[in-house]
């Protein structure tokens, strides 16, 4: 799974880009599979994508167009989905973006992973162990994906913010 | 190039209609579309903040893009502030959203009866009522439009209090303190009821030649990370800026007495990092990352950059930097330039420094050096216009006036905006830009940075002068100006970050022009993107003439010339900015102005 760190996530969205650009050659925040929130309020920048959670609740496709791939990536039917965007819905973070009536799940590049390359400080980092994480606390988010992604940063950044508080400083 | 026009929207905030056209026929994007719309439609001696003043925001063809830090988007109208050309660019991610969203330019035109926000949702563009929001700072602004339309990713450009009040330095922000910053364009935005645009956009840019983009995108990233600066630049930011100065003798201590600040140590860039700064923020799309998060027992956010840092510590005589980096904070969310509010307070602390003006006069505030109270309540009072902030939302200038001819020639401004947080005097080619440029007393049209390298090579191939290398020499000078100003101008249309593009000289004109080709997909030759800055620039100066600028406005406030700079590494410089001005002209092809 891919990782990000929101201690060192400045949100500069150089992954949103790598990713846009490596699957479509182009830049868009609708052709990204990572998606970088921004609480700017708070402060707290975080890059969200499929933690290819241990509860997978995008896989209750109506049209079982989705599966698991062996790196725990969700792999898409193409021929089977119907768009109805069940999956978009489902993702407690949300993770699965929707372009052109398909949903877009992140697929690890097949490879090399861009955004994990393009990362300016390392805050994204690609690790073997997905299936030690549970999005359990998290599926009950509401509202739209950017809101769920929204609430998914706010507690993952909730340790960093206490530590800020508490008067730890960028060279601590 | 010439065959490209972007997208414009028109929209008529007193009848509230929209209309969809084309961008100008001339033009790199940005900055250089802005200035040739205004040229053309607006009419000369307009009240800046009457309904006749045309207010254009704009991306260019590169925003957006895969291109590092073309993340700005420029704001321009008639100043309110100077009565000439405005304008200003705000980094952050507002501008890549509005290119998404399929539009290249907006043009303002007339005023609402009542307060309202664009909400432009990719093709769909709407005025909608703004009622509740009046009286918001900038970030309960943001918050509330990312709450109200469930979505928290939406970008905001916003006006806070100041701008609603008509502050005549007042900003347009996005993305809560990235701001639009010089002019007063957030004073234009407030005279049209316009307290927000809202974009949402998710239109793919695509470059038509993208292998010859992509090596563009590569051959730039390469050069910003070969830079001897990158690791201080992403270390420190722009706050690095105060050692720099400070070893060269030219910081602005007690509103330019000294170059000296004896409590440096403790609110330079290292004190800052060591105290408040928690993690580092970015700009879209930039491997720079130069922006900082603070957090302070009385508040946080983004920033300072230097002008804030230094503008409310070594300017105003201010030894507490959590006190300056708590103004830089407040004065974010109010909506005011900082480079103008901390002129504004500490020409008022010399003021009565001089026995020029009491306390009393400004409604009994404590005005000594560093004054707490000074520094928390002028802004407040400066952008509601209560008491003594009414006079002071004016500007220098004018409120110089109010208290006699002493004051007046304490001032620190050029066409009525307000200097940086540096003495002009031991750099040269940054006072001769405070001169003569297009919006005022301001550095950051074009950085002339080659002049603080000392390297003559670059200087020999960049401007045709190796003695342009070093600050303190005259000769070279008018043709780095020129060429600072060519490269500004070239940043503002391609809206890429200036603090890499001019001031790391990351960006020439021949890396554009393979840019713009590759974006294109069409031949842009580098002279091609020189004579249409040449163009635009022109454009710009003539803007001024028909608003009445004489050739004796291209000068520098009577303070700096003929008295040397105090003391420090710099101790005894003068300047002589009339020969400057001279070698700046020919350059230019303009008549003398003696």
């Amino acid at each position: 799974m891919i990782e990000c760190d929101v201690r060192t996530c400045t949100g500069c969205r150089m992954c949103e880009v790598a990713c846009s650009c490596h699957h479509f050659g182009a830049v868009s925040p609708a052709l990204t599979r990572i998606k970088v929130v921004k609480l700017e309020e708070i402060g707290l920048d975080l890059a969200v994508v499929c933690s290819s959670c241990a509860e997978k609740p995008c896989l209750e496709c109506p049209s079982g167009a989705l599966t698991a791939g062996e790196r725990g990536q969700i792999v898409l039917d193409e021929e089977l989905c119907n768009a109805c965007g069940a999956c978009v819905e489902s993702c407690p973070i949300g993770a699965v973006g929707f372009y052109e009536d398909l949903p877009l799940f992140c697929d690890l590049c097949g490879g090399e992973i861009a955004c994990v390359n393009a990362c300016p400080t390392q805050a994204l980092s690609f690790r073997e162990d997905y299936r030690d994480v549970s999005l359990e606390a998290f599926l009950t988010n509401q509202g739209s994906s950017s809101q769920r992604r929204a609430q998914y940063c706010r507690v993952r950044g909730e340790a960093l913010r206490r530590s800020w508080q508490n008067g730890v400083r960028i060279d601590s | 190039m010439r065959n490209h026009r972007g997208n414009c929207l028109r929209v008529d905030l007193t009848r509230h209609r929209i209309i969809r056209d084309v961008t100008p026929d001339r033009g790199l994007g940005g900055r250089t579309w802005n200035s040739l719309t205004l040229l053309r439609e607006m009419k000369p001696g307009i009240d800046p903040l009457g309904p006749e003043n045309v207010l254009c925001v704009a991306t260019g063809p590169l925003t957006g893009s895969k291109l590092i830090a073309t993340c700005r988007f420029i704001a321009s109208a008639k100043s309110p502030l100077t009565g000439y050309l405005g304008d200003s660019g705000a980094r952050g991610f507002f501008g890549p959203e509005m290119r998404w969203s399929g539009h290249d330019q907006i043009v303002f035109t007339g005023a609402s009866d009542h307060w309202v926000y664009l909400w432009i949702d990719n093709s769909r563009v709407e005025i909608r009522d703004a009622s509740h929001l009046i009286g918001l700072d900038i970030t309960a602004t943001t918050v509330q439009l990312r709450d109200e339309l469930h979505d928290p990713d939406l970008q905001v450009a916003a006006i806070g209090p100041a701008g609603e009040n008509l502050v005549k330095y007042a900003i347009i922000s996005c993305n809560l303190a990235r701001a639009a910053g010089r002019t007063g364009m957030g004073a234009v935005m407030g005279s049209k009821k316009l307290k927000a645009i809202v974009v949402r956009g998710e239109k793919p840019v695509k470059p038509a030649d993208p292998r010859r983009f992509d090596e563009a995108c590569t051959r730039f990233q390469s050069v910003i990370e070969r830079h001897r600066e990158f690791q201080a630049r992403r270390r420190y930011g722009t706050t690095r800026i105060m050692n720099s100065l400070a070893k060269i003798g030219v910081l602005p201590a007690y509103h330019y007495q000294s170059a000296v600040f004896e409590d440096l140590e403790k609110v330079d860039a290292d004190a800052l990092r060591r105290n408040h700064v928690v993690k580092s923020k970015s700009c879209y799309n930039c491997n720079v990352f130069c922006s900082r998060y603070n957090y302070t027992d009385a508040s946080e956010g983004e920033g300072p950059e230097y002008e804030a840092q230094a503008g409310f510590t070594v300017k105003c005589g201010n030894s507490d930097l959590e006190l300056g980096v708590g103004v830089s904070n407040v004065v974010n969310r109010l909506g005011l330039d900082c480079i103008s509010t901390a002129e504004v307070i500490a020409w008022l602390m010399e003021c009565r420094q001089e026995g020029l003006i009491s306390n009393a006069d400004i409604d009994g505030i404590d005005l000594s050096w560093g004054s707490r109270e000074a520094l928390l309540q002028i802004p407040e009072m400066i952008a509601r216009r209560e008491g003594i902030g009414n006079l002071l939302a004016e500007g220098t200038r004018y409120a110089a006036r109010h208290f006699g001819p002493g004051a007046v020639k304490l001032t620190a401004e050029v066409k009525g905006l307000e200097l940086f947080s540096a003495d002009p005097r031991g750099i040269k080619g940054y006072a001769l830009m405070n001169a003569v440029n297009s919006r005022g007393g301001d550095h950051y049209r074009g950085e002339p940075m080659i002049e603080l390298t000392d390297d003559e090579d670059l200087a020999l191939r960049r401007v045709g002068y190796r003695e342009a290398a070093h600050r303190l020499e005259d000769k070279g000078k008018g043709a780095l100006v020129n060429y600072a100003e060519h490269l500004g101008l070239l940043s503002d249309s391609m809206t890429i970050c200036k603090n890499i593009s001019c001031c790391m000289d990351a960006m020439d004109f021949e890396l554009a022009a393979e840019a713009y080709s590759g974006l294109l997909g069409e031949e842009v030759a580098s002279d091609e993107l020189w004579e249409e800055c040449s163009y635009a620039g022109q454009a710009e100066r003539d803007f001024n003439l028909r608003e009445g600028l004489v050739p004796e406005e291209d000068t520098l406030p009577a303070r700096f010339i003929d008295h040397p700079i105090p003391d420090g590494p710099s101790a005894g410089t003068i300047i002589n900015i009339r020969k400057l001005v001279k070698d700046y002209y020919q350059e230019k092809g303009w008549a003398q102005h003696d």
